[in-house]
C-alpha cells in the first residue's frame, strides 16, 4: 500500500517533468537576448537588428566565444572541460537558455526571463 | 569503525570512482547540464541499505570530492555536493518506509532530490533563470533513478546469493 502511494508520487513527478518540459520547449519567445554572468546582465542584443559578430567573454581567465549570425546566437568556443554550451547549438527553443556552468555564463531570451521571474515572485 | 568496515567502504568508494570515470567516457546525448545516468549512485543506494548513515555520508562526500578532482572540474563539486546533501537526506528518511525489495523507488526519489539540489546550487550561482531546467532534470532523474535503482537491486540480490553460498 505504502509502496503504491510512493510509486504514484514518482509517476506524478515524472508527469510534472514531462508537462513542464513541453511548456518550456514550446514557450513563445521574442528576439531580445541577454548574456548573463553570475546573475548580472553583461550584454543585451535584439537579434532581429544585430549585425553578425563574435564576442569574447572572459571569466577568471577562461573565455567563451559567442557568435551572432543571421539573427541567431550560439557559443562557438569555450575552454571549459565539458563543452556542453557548444553542443547546445543555436539558442532557439523557447526559454531554454544556453548555459556554461564552469564559466558562470548563460545566454537567454530576455522577455522570457521577466515572465519567469514574475511567476516565481 | 572497525577495520573490516573501513576496508569495505574504501572498496565501495573505489568502485564508485571507477564507474564514474567509465561513465565520463560515454557521450551524453542530451546537451543539458546536469543530465546524466549517475551510475556511481548504484553504489550509494546499495551502501544506504547496508551501512550506517554516517558511514554512507562520509563515503559519498569523499567520492564526489575525488570524482571532481578526477573529472578535472571543480565547479562540478559544488553542484554534486548540494545534490548529494539533498539526495542523502531524502533517502535516509525514505529508508524507514521503503524496504530493500523496493530499492528502486528510493533511488528515483534520491535522483530527483539530487537534481533539485543541483538546481538550488545553480540558482545561487547563476540566478533564477536556470530554473527552467528543472522539468527536464525531473524527467531524467526519474528515468536514471529507476535504472540505477534497478541495477542496485540486482546487485543486492546477487551479493546475497553469494553470501548464502559461502556459508
Amino acid at each position: 500500500m505504502k509502496n503504491k502511494v510512493l510509486i504514484g508520487i514518482c509517476i506524478a513527478i515524472f508527469l510534472i517533468g514531462v508537462i513542464g518540459s513541453a511548456l518550456v520547449l514550446f514557450a513563445p519567445h521574442g528576439t531580445k537576448v541577454n548574456i548573463v554572468q553570475d546573475g548580472a546582465v553583461l550584454y543585451t542584443f535584439d537579434l532581429s537588428v544585430t549585425e553578425d559578430q563574435t564576442l569574447e567573454i572572459e571569466y577568471n581567465g577562461r573565455t567563451n566565444i559567442v557568435q551572432i549570425e543571421n539573427g541567431k546566437i550560439r557559443v562557438v568556443e569555450a575552454d571549459c572541460p565539458d563543452k556542453t554550451c557548444i553542443r547546445m547549438g543555436w539558442l532557439e527553443t523557447g526559454s531554454l537558455p544556453i548555459v556554461c556552468l564552469p564559466n558562470h555564463l548563460s545566454i537567454e531570451f530576455a522577455d522570457e526571463r521577466e515572465d519567469l521571474d514574475a511567476v516565481i515572485k | 569503525m572497525n577495520v573490516k568496515k573501513l576496508a569495505e567502504l574504501s572498496i565501495l568508494t573505489g568502485i564508485a570512482l571507477i564507474i564514474f570515470v567509465v561513465e565520463l567516457q560515454i557521450p551524453n546525448p542530451f546537451p543539458i547540464p546536469g543530465i546524466k545516468l549517475g551510475l556511481a549512485n548504484i553504489i550509494t543506494v546499495y551502501a544506504l541499505y547496508h551501512y550506517r548513515a554516517k558511514e554512507v555520508m562520509t563515503m559519498v562526500f569523499i567520492r564526489i570530492f575525488l570524482a571532481s578532482v578526477l573529472g578535472g572540474n571543480m565547479m562540478a563539486f559544488i553542484y554534486s555536493f548540494f545534490g548529494s546533501v539533498f539526495c542523502l537526506t531524502g533517502m535516509l528518511l525514505l529508508k524507514r518506509f521503503i524496504d530493500e525489495k523496493h530499492l528502486w523507488i528510493a533511488s528515483v526519489f534520491g535522483a530527483v532530490l539530487h537534481n533539485m539540489g543541483q538546481i538550488t546550487a545553480a540558482i545561487f550561482i547563476m540566478g533564477t533563470g536556470v530554473i527552467v531546467y528543472l522539468p527536464f532534470l525531473l524527467v531524467s532523474g526519474c528515468i536514471a533513478g529507476a535504472f540505477t535503482g534497478w541495477i542496485a537491486q540486482i546487485a543486492v540480490h546477487r551479493i546475497k546469493g553469494n553470501d548464502a553460498k559461502q556459508k
